[in-house]
């Protein structure tokens, strides 16, 4: 989340699209009702009419799969009436910038495409320079090569009959979230949109999130309180671990892991390659040292690149994500698999190949409170026949979270501590009490090895205190970081250092553990304003609460509205002041060089309508991976930079044989894999059957009654399930046929105390370009009586 | 006796998320009920013995073409004058101070006259086994969380509730809540009501309805049973007043035979002999 | 008048008198078993009964008990059944002359009691009580029994039906079983459930009508015999 959830009570209105906040983030209702009751309205962007969109005061429909086309055409409307917020587009955005001559886009395709490679070159998409390379500009915005011209001719395309004939949306609601949302365009006005995986999941979800925040920064929203580009995050703690690098390319603090390529081959090398030469990033050897620091501690040195050659190295390019490692899984390349807290076999993409994938390891332990179904994925309940299954699995019991303490950050980057609340049962263990004893055992097994390629368990420093169980309070230190002389805590990361002086595990949460102590036990109510609770735990990065809160105010450093303010300059002190801590230089005035660059984390300073991901610039429409009709803003049906994986994991279902569009969701009542909620019996309860939701019209079609048992088919499985007929699906009537639509949640398996078919056997092995997510939510399936 | 706080269900905010029932099962302990599938997205069909507040999920077109998915905190609405107090033989069913309508289990028969007596379909039967294994049964429902009221908290569902769809207030707060929320509703839903019956002189449990009662599946002017009138303000003490009567006459003749018995004692005989 | 031997008549059949007993014996059950819900000063009785789920259950053994004689007497006696309907169905003067002076002869006074027939008005009021509250009882009761069965303003209309009933039965069974075992008056009728046979004097005292007939079928037996 660019804000948090209490924020959401100050928004004019919330678009909430691939999301269903109302069932999986009940929480944000209290502040969504809030913002209703003061007149702010709420709409609904879904497959189906979920509790969220009886919540809101406007709920538009759309085919899964179709988001670009839904958002582009918002921004072709906002374009066209003139509703976005122009003083702020030309201030905090890079409209005004002139694109290199290269850059070009036909029949969906932007230049540069490598077919073979199915990739970009994304150098090629720059802007022009000047002689001494500032980027040039026209603030008139009216250059036909400056990026705002470009965008409007891009969204041209999108216009409201060709949106709707792909989305299904019915053109009266169309037009009506087009207008209410647009209103928040308006100077000092604020809107916000909320997604979750709904948008992520899919072949384009880089590129539906990054729709979202064009929108928002035509309309100004972007830094706004009640605005921003909001992720509800789908864990509590999801935040959190991402800040901690569980992304394979990251590692803490969204920082790069090294590859094993030439220029990376020195840590200078290394450092040159990944810090940008403008932008706040460029401190990033200060973040990537200390860190360095707190994993080496004395065994890294200014001598040895500060451990450096320590890290495991990425071979270039390849992709290390969970659909790639379960794909070198199946054909045979892994060994072992150490797995916390997952449960592919129910929530991983064709889960029925990934079960598959499994047996070929020969070694594999799962860290979990229940035995989960990829726990016992070699039981007869799975399907398996035990004795064909070489792989030896151990079961680790895991502490739930009120067994342990420790912090969660939660989706509005709020690091809060817990602390236990019961002892742990049976012999279960906190995860990191799991990890401190294979460090303590790792380290003994290899304290008296000479070979070099043992040394970085020899060099890692594990100070953490005696005993089988670590002192977390030493964990929290070193993750803030301190002084290696004084071993006084460092205040905030711009006091951290490249020489080797200041250690911090993880440079963003610099500054939560000061020598005031650790402030993510705060709990003072205190509500300095705007609901921003400034000493209430903590929030990264520097205790702000709203990222990006310099663009709430006008160029001259007001706000933008009185109702609206979080900080603002005091021309007096000559300081950014007010409830909410700057996310800016604190002490920069407006009206010196950079005064005005409000995304002064980004090399340009400005907001992104123009920014190169894999598949371009600019948000384009493609088909899902599997798809019902042909896309009719291009040639182009799939995302032309979507890496196909192994062909065996990834049956591909055509319209003929599939004809249905299908997406996965969850339920309020059930977590995830249901891993956690099918072994509780009052959630159990509540959701104890697996079901199909569809509409009265494919019912009718398919001789289906409600409560009949179901089978939905696609090409790589089968699940059966109780029908469930109601009014809140209906077809979508596309412009080149009416298309059927099912949704099913994702929550069941074998386990626990209900039980019910896996959704995820019928979901495609593929996802994201930039990301690897899973397309999940979009694709084909044909469904008939048991 | 009317109460000083109420429980309002403000059904237009509701969200759905059914932390209500299993903050209920929480508190009061009560086992989970796995059902049937139900064909919707509502787990219960209606309320037991061992579930004392369902989530209902309605699915309503409506007149202008449009729809609306109504949902509704179902549970005891604790009548001023309630149908099960009033059914019950045994004086097992109270009004407390906090006007809430609780089961005296002690008292409990488990004879289920209260099932019947419930115009809300709210009270029913658990059969429960003692140590020696025989089974007995206890008439259960919603206490309101009586227990909590008691030190000082609301009721549990109350405060699971995270969009304020559930309060527990002032009698004069809730009310005005009630009816400043039915203005602003009422543009969305032509039909929104406060359901407060007065032919059982109201409930502790005041809705605030997005439709009509009987789109709810509510009575819409529930009274008190004329069944129950005659039955305990009539029959029940005019009964136990003959019982009286009968057994005074027999007294009585029994007393006077004797007298007579006395004064004719000298005759040795009874007259018909 | 002798205190020997006193000439018999015969009064009930073997089939009444048992389904009478049978009956009896239902109702003392039911009524005990009921009374601790009716009245809170019988709480103590479900103790008697292992708790109210015994109380229940002893209740509805009972009450089929108390249905059974109806079928079994029109099995074993369909003639002294119909006989027993007509007559409480017949009301003439003599009838209504009774209660006149019946509150006399109740209280041990002397009464001027007209003739009456095999069943004196006073029975004649009390069977068609006890079968207007058995009624009530039965329908009511299988009711409650069944509430799934029927609309729920039918079973909270058998709660004060079956209350009634109770109510009106006790009190005729009181008053019933005060005049045929309690009143010193009655003692004689008690044995005419009991044996089958009432002293001929008593019936010529309580049911003047019935006698005569006796006597006129009497006659005519003799005229035949003769």
């Amino acid at each position: 989340m660019t804000n948090h959830w209490n924020d959401l009570q100050h928004t004019d209105c919330a678009m909430i699209i691939g999301a269903n906040p109302a069932e999986n983030h009940p929480i944000s209702f209290k502040w969504l009702l809030k913002a209703k009751g003061k007149g702010g309205k709420i709409i609904s962007v879904d497959p189906r009419y979920t509790r969220t969109s009886q919540q809101a005061d406007i709920y538009g429909s759309l085919r899964s799969g179709s988001d670009i086309a839904f958002m582009g055409g918002l921004i072709n409307y906002m374009l066209e009436k003139e509703l976005y917020h122009k003083e702020y587009v030309i201030a905090y955005t890079n409209a005004s910038f002139i694109v290199d001559e290269k850059y070009s886009f036909e029949d969906g395709l932007f230049n540069s495409y490598d077919e073979a490679k199915r990739s970009y070159d994304k150098t090629s998409w720059a802007f022009k320079k000047d002689e001494e390379g500032k980027i040039l500009k026209d603030l008139t915005l009216e250059d036909p090569r400056c990026v705002f011209q470009l965008m409007k001719k891009h969204y041209s395309r999108y216009d409201v009959e060709t949106v709707i004939g792909v989305t299904g949306t019915d053109k009266k609601t169309y037009l009506e979230i087009a207008k209410t949302f647009g209103a928040t365009g308006k100077p000092g006005k604020s809107g916000t949109i909320l997604y979750a995986m709904g948008a992520t999941q899919h072949t384009v979800g880089t590129q539906n999130v990054r729709i979202y925040a064009m929108l928002q920064l035509l309309l100004g929203n972007v830094g706004m309180p009640g605005g921003g580009v909001n992720a509800l995050r789908g864990e509590s703690n999801v935040q959190g671990s991402t800040d901690f690098g569980l992304l394979y390319h990251n590692v803490n603090g969204y920082m790069e892991v090294p590859t094993a390529s030439p220029e990376e081959a020195t840590y200078k090398g290394f450092l040159e390659k990944n810090t940008p030469k403008s932008g706040y990033w460029r401190n990033k050897p200060k973040f990537y040292t200390s860190m360095l620091k707190a994993y080496y501690g004395n065994n890294a040195t200014a001598q040895n690149e500060f451990g450096y050659q320590y890290m495991p190295k990425l071979t270039p390019k390849k992709d290390y994500s969970h659909m790639r490692l379960f794909d070198a899984m199946y054909a045979g390349e892994l060994e072992g698999l150490l797995m916390f807290g997952t449960n592919p076999v129910v929530g991983g993409p064709n889960a029925g190949k990934e079960k598959e994938a499994l047996s070929k390891l020969k070694w594999m332990v799962a860290v979990d409170l229940w035995e989960t179904e990829t726990s016992a994925f070699w039981q007869e309940g799975a399907g398996s026949k035990p004795a064909d299954i070489q792989t030896e699995v151990f079961f680790l019991p895991a502490c739930a979270s009120f067994e342990k303490e420790g912090s969660i950050t939660n989706s509005g980057r709020w690091m809060q501590y817990r602390w236990q609340a019961i002892q742990p049962k049976g012999e279960s263990k906190a995860d990191l009490e799991i990890i401190h004893l294979l460090a303590l055992r790792l380290k003994e097994l290899y304290q008296n090895s000479t070979k070099p390629a043992d040394t970085p368990i020899k060099a890692m420093s594990w100070d953490y205190g005696h005993g089988n169980h670590p002192d977390i309070d030493l964990v929290c230190r070193e993750i803030n970081g301190y002084d290696m002389n004084t071993k006084k805590q460092i205040s905030l990361f711009a006091n951290l250092k490249d020489d080797g002086s200041t250690c911090s595990g993880n440079w963003i949460y610099c500054g939560f553990y000061t020598e005031e102590g650790n402030l993510s036990k705060r709990r003072d109510h205190t509500d300095e304003g705007m609901g921003n609770f400034l000493n209430w735990s903590w929030a990264w990065p520097a205790n702000r609460r709203i990222l990006g809160n310099r663009a709430s105010c006008n160029p001259s450093g007001q706000p933008w509205s009185k109702d609206k303010t979080v900080v603002y300059w005091d021309a007096a002190k000559r300081l950014w002041v007010g409830n909410d801590v700057a996310d800016f230089p604190k002490d920069r005035a407006p009206d010196i060089e950079g005064g005005t660059d409000a995304f002064f984390m980004l090399p340009t300073g400005k907001g992104g309508l123009f920014a190169g991901v894999n598949e371009g610039p600019f948000p384009e429409h493609y088909e899902p991976y599997e798809n019902p009709v042909s896309n009719v803003f291009s040639n182009i049906q799939l995302n032309p930079a979507v890496k196909y994986g192994l062909e065996e994991m990834n049956a591909k279902g055509e319209a003929k044989d599939f004809p249905i569009v299908a997406t996965t969701y969850r339920i309020s009542e059930h977590w995830q894999s249901g891993a956690m909620t099918r072994n509780q019996p009052w959630l159990s309860e509540l959701a104890s059957h697996m079901f199909i939701e569809m509409s009265e019209e494919l019912a009718k079609e398919k001789g289906i009654k409600n409560k009949d048992k179901v089978i939905v088919t696609s090409a790589r499985g089968k699940v059966e399930a109780y029908a469930l007929v109601t009014k809140r699906f209906k077809p979508h009537k596309l412009k080149e046929k009416t298309v059927h639509q099912i949704g099913m949640p994702w929550h069941f398996g074998y386990k626990g105390i209900v039980t019910g078919e896996t959704a995820n056997r019928l979901t495609p092995h593929i996802g994201d370009a930039n990301t690897t997510i899973p397309e999940y939510k979009a694709f084909l399936c044909d469904v008939r009586r048991a | 006796m009317a109460a000083e706080y109420l429980k309002f269900v403000d059904v237009t905010k509701c969200d759905g998320c059914r932390a209500c029932m299993v903050a209920c099962k929480n508190w009061n302990d009560l086992p989970p009920e796995y059902e049937e599938f139900q064909g919707s997205i509502q787990s219960h069909e209606q309320l037991t013995a061992h579930t004392w507040n369902v989530l209902t999920f309605n699915e309503q077109e409506t007149t202008n073409g449009g729809f609306e998915w109504l949902f509704r905190h179902q549970s005891c609405l604790h009548c001023v004058q309630a149908g099960c107090e009033k059914a019950c033989p045994e004086d097992a069913i109270s009004h407390t101070k906090f006007g809430s309508v609780v089961v005296d289990a002690d008292k409990c028969v488990g004879c289920g006259y209260c099932v019947q007596g419930c115009q809300f379909n709210v009270i029913s039967l658990a059969t429960y086994k003692d140590k020696r294994g025989k089974e007995y049964r206890k008439a259960q429902k919603c206490t309101l969380c009586t227990d909590r009221l008691e030190q000082g908290l609301q009721p549990a569902c109350v405060t699971a509730c995270h969009t304020d769809c559930l309060i527990y207030d002032e009698r004069e707060a809730v009310l005005s809540e009630a009816n400043s929320r039915l203005l602003q509703v009422k543009d969305r839903f032509p039909n929104a009501n406060i359901y407060n019956p007065q032919g059982i002189k109201g409930t502790t449990t005041v809705y605030l309805l997005a439709d009509k009662p009987s789109v709810y599946g509510l009575p819409e002017n529930p009274k008190v049973a004329l069944s129950q009138v005659v039955w305990k303000d009539y029959a029940q003490p005019i009964g136990k007043a003959m019982l009286g009567v009968t057994t005074m006459a027999v007294i009585g003749a029994v007393i006077s035979n004797s007298i007579a018995k006395v004064k004719n004692g000298d005759k040795g005989v009874d007259h018909h002999e | 008048m002798s205190k020997g031997n006193p000439k018999m008549v015969k009064r009930f059949s073997k089939p009444i008198i048992f389904v009478h007993w049978l009956n009896a014996a239902a109702f003392f059950v039911l009524y005990i078993s009921a009374l601790p819900m009716y009245t809170e000063y019988f709480d103590w009785l479900y103790a008697v009964f292992g708790g109210p789920a015994g109380a229940r259950l002893v209740h509805r053994i009972a009450a089929i008990f108390f249905v059974l004689p109806v079928v079994i007497i029109l099995l074993a006696d369909p003639k002294g059944f119909f006989f027993w309907i007509k007559q409480i169905m017949s009301w003439k003067k003599h009838d209504f002359a009774f209660f006149k002076e019946f509150p006399k002869e109740f209280f041990g006074g002397h009464a001027n009691i007209p003739k009456q027939d095999f069943y004196n008005a006073g029975e004649k009021v009390n069977s068609i009580l006890t079968i207007l509250t058995a009624a009530m009882l039965i329908c009511s009761g299988f009711v409650m029994w069944f509430p799934q069965f029927f609309p729920q303003a039918a079973v909270m209309w058998a709660y004060p039906i079956h209350n009634i009933g109770l109510g009106l039965s006790a009190a005729v069974v009181i008053g019933h079983i005060y005049l045929s075992v309690g009143h010193p008056g009655s003692k004689a009728s008690l044995r005419g459930m009991t044996k089958g046979d009432v002293p001929e004097e008593y019936a010529k005292a309580h049911h003047g009508r019935w006698y005569d007939e006796l006597k006129d079928a009497e006659k005519k037996d003799d005229k035949r015999i003769g």
